[in-house]
């Protein structure tokens, strides 16, 4: 790092969205654990640190949503503001947002559904629907990557798995896109999200009410189930179903976008990957989950006076940890910030790590693996149609604003 | 359901997330490279045995039939 660099401590700042690594890549150089006044935070970017932290839960709660009471960032129109209280009980609801006891046996009544085996059993679906998108857009040429692959297909698998009936699928696409607003900047972006949110508690009420009476095998019938037990009450399994849709879609399409995304600037990776589209998949998917992955940050809030890596954090205070940075510690991978899709042992933390681990790990590792193979098997290249890649302004997520691509068969 | 079970911990697929110590406490515990280890197999009811296993994120904990070397799915 050159002597006048200079750290800013606005984690808004456009160079900041736009390259995350350079910034926190230093950040995890100089200090590990570090106190950002700014926005009142600790960033943990130190691979060590933050598994640390991940497997100490009963350190730190999940319960963010509930407990931090600032305004909305970046800011929203003055005249929305009262809706930011329904999105933040909507959220805190959600069973993410939950501590021991409650999360684990929240957890427990959806687990089944997501176990490694369960979700293999979706993979030939998956690999219809990743081959049904390909052949409505193969004859063109040109496309955005995020509109036409990467955001309907997620929501396609996660209309099949809420059993959701064909002829309802544009209202669940319409409700996903609007809740997608949660990790935008616009200042208007209340409106759409509140809208969303209310229209899946207006959907998907009778459904649940159908499935308590008559379960079925998808997955409102198992939040359904959770009710009967006394385990959720009816706003959690609506809320939860709204968690499903958000959870299952944004990651998803930002695992496509990155991932693609890095195989074009990478193109001896790419012909790595066409040479052996099935063979090498697990792997690729691996690596593009560490290289660049769809969430890059998660919070939590101290529950107690914890000291790491010198400093001591306050109980009641928040702290975000960056497994952007983390996944490119040189401590644990070597040649950290070289793309290379035979990389393992691959222990990224893009999933998280501990009892809060990602859910749906495995249905995204599968969704990630039929798309970059599905995609290797049929272009022989991509390039990029636009010389600027812009992302969302979040600290969370890793999102692209578009992917417009051109392919040669 | 067996009465009670022989519990493995394939570790080279255990990461070392915890959620067995959560639901068997008395079979479970993590070693010094925090992957999960089988203490005592009868350390908790075969029932909560088999909530842990469900429950791994990435399927690490092999079960089988005690008496009849089964092996039991989850």
């Amino acid at each position: 790092m050159p002597a006048t660099f200079t750290l800013t401590d606005d984690l808004f700042a456009p160079e900041v969205i736009a390259d995350p690594y350079t910034y926190f890549g230093a950040l995890r150089e100089i200090e590990p654990v570090h106190r950002n006044d700014r926005f009142g935070l600790w960033l943990v970017t130190g691979y060590e640190e933050l598994v640390w932290i991940l497997r100490h839960h009963e350190l730190f709660s999940s319960a963010v949503i509930k407990r931090v009471e600032a305004p909305p960032y970046p800011p929203v129109d003055p005249a929305d503001l009262p809706l930011f209280d329904e999105i933040r009980d909507f959220r805190a609801n959600q069973l993410v947002e939950q501590d021991r006891p409650e999360h684990l046996h929240q957890r427990s009544v959806v687990h089944g559904y997501f176990t490694p085996k369960a979700m293999e059993r979706w993979r030939p679906f998956v690999r219809a629907a990743v081959a049904e998108i390909l052949d409505g857009v193969h004859a063109g040429g040109t496309m955005d990557v995020l509109t036409e692959l990467a955001a309907p297909l997620p929501v396609r698998i996660i209309a099949e798995m809420m059993g959701v009936p064909y002829e309802d699928r544009d209202r669940l696409r319409a409700m996903a896109d609007g809740i997608l607003y949660i990790n935008r900047g616009e200042p208007h972006r209340l409106r759409p999200l509140v809208d969303a949110v209310r229209g899946i508690v207006d959907y998907a009420s009778p459904l649940v009410k159908e499935r308590i009476v008559e379960p079925g095998t998808d997955f409102i019938s198992v939040l359904a189930e959770g009710e009967s037990r006394g385990v959720f009450d009816r706003r959690q399994v609506l809320v939860n179903t709204g968690l499903l849709l958000f959870a299952g879609h944004e990651t998803t399409m930002n695992l496509i976008c990155n991932g693609l995304l890095a195989f074009i600037r990478n193109p001896g990776q790419w012909e790595r990957l066409r040479a052996d589209p099935a063979g090498m998949a697990r792997l690729a998917t691996e690596e593009c989950l560490r290289y660049d992955p769809p969430v890059k940050s998660t919070q939590r809030i101290a529950a107690a006076d914890v000291e790491i890596a010198g400093r001591t954090i306050r109980g009641g205070e928040p702290l975000r940890w960056i497994m952007a940075a983390a996944n490119r510690d040189p401590a644990v991978f070597s040649d950290p910030d070289t793309f290379d899709i035979g990389r393992q042992p691959n222990p990224h933390l893009s999933f998280g790590s501990g009892i809060h681990y990602c859910l749906g790990a495995t249905l995204a590792r599968i969704e990630g693996q039929e798309v970059f193979r599905g995609l290797a098997e049929r272009f022989s290249r991509f390039e990029l149609a636009t010389d600027r890649i812009e992302y969302q302004p979040s600290l969370q997520f890793r999102s692209v604003k578009s992917l417009p691509v051109r392919w040669s068969a | 359901m067996p009465e009670r079970l022989d519990v493995h911990v394939d570790h080279d697929r255990c990461v070392g997330n915890g959620m067995c110590l959560e639901f068997a406490t008395g079979v479970f515990a993590h070693n010094a490279r925090r992957q999960a280890e089988v203490v005592d197999p009868e350390g908790d009811a075969a029932e909560d045995i088999i909530v842990a296993a469900e429950n791994c994120p990435t399927a690490a904990i092999q079960l089988s039939d005690a008496a009849t070397g089964e092996p039991y799915e989850v």
